[in-house]
């Protein structure tokens, strides 16, 4: 049997509902052995993941939900976040030239430095996007 | 100091912007727009971070904005005291290399 997910919640899709989601990402990951410099990491990576939502896949709409779900798996963190939005095309979700100094477009940037292998999919038989994201709680060097 | 906020003073030819409390999607556009308005008082802006606890791209962004802003028309930018959190995330964006940085307003004033 898997153990319980360090969080589970469900949100809605809306700015506002993002100092909760924090709040609620830093409790679990109190629970861990990270350090406080990796706990502000991932909790920004899922800020980051759940802006993106609000604002590309429900176009701050702000009647969507989103769920977050945080497993421990050996030693690994998995994060997932299901939407229900229209499908986003995942090759639109690149980490861009940080050489270039221009305002936004930097969320996907942080998720990829903050985690060790991410994954955005439209859902096939229902509406919605589940963007899983994985990180070893071992030091790392990225 | 409590909550989220922003105070624009004037400081000679300097706009100094004071804002505290987490910035992220919520009030990231008031803080953008605080930061493009107060070109209207003086050509250069300083931004005091000491007090923000936390920042998301979406408030980096507005900071990237003044920051352009200022080069189009000549005048200067700056981030005074950029709390450590702060500084993580403008060190992730390699923004702490473009931004001129300072411990307050008279080192930014004499460099």
């Amino acid at each position: 049997m898997s153990a319980p997910p360090l969080l589970r919640m469900e949100f809605a899709a809306r700015a506002e509902s993002l100092a909760e989601v924090r709040a609620a990402v830093h409790r679990a990951l109190l629970t861990l052995t990270l350090d406080a410099r990796d706990v502000a990491r991932i909790v920004l990576a899922i800020d980051e993941a759940c802006a993106n939502v609000i604002r590309h896949a429900y176009r701050d709409c702000n009647d969507g939900r989103i769920e977050l779900r945080i497993e421990r798996r050996r030693e690994r963190l998995r994060f997932r976040l299901r939407d229900h939005a229209p499908a986003v095309d995942p090759g639109c979700l690149k980490p861009r030239d940080l050489s270039e100094c221009r305002p936004g477009g930097l969320g996907i940037n942080i998720i990829d430095e903050t985690m060790d292998h991410w994954r955005q999919r439209p859902l096939k038989r229902h509406c919605g996007n589940v963007l899983t994201m994985l990180r070893r709680l071992q030091v790392r060097n990225k | 100091m409590m909550g989220k906020g922003s105070e624009l003073s004037r400081d000679g030819d300097w706009s100094v912007l004071r804002v505290w409390g987490e910035v992220d999607l919520s009030w990231s556009q008031d803080v953008r727009k605080q930061v493009l308005d107060a070109y209207t008082k003086a050509k250069s802006l300083a931004v005091q971070l000491d007090g923000v606890s936390y920042i998301d791209s979406s408030g980096i962004a507005a900071l990237v904005e003044g920051f352009q802003h200022a080069r189009a028309k000549g005048g200067r930018f700056a981030l005074l005291a950029p709390s450590e959190s702060v500084r993580a995330v403008l060190e992730l964006a390699r923004l702490d290399r473009v931004f001129p940085i300072f411990s307050d307003l008279a080192a930014a004033r004499a460099a």
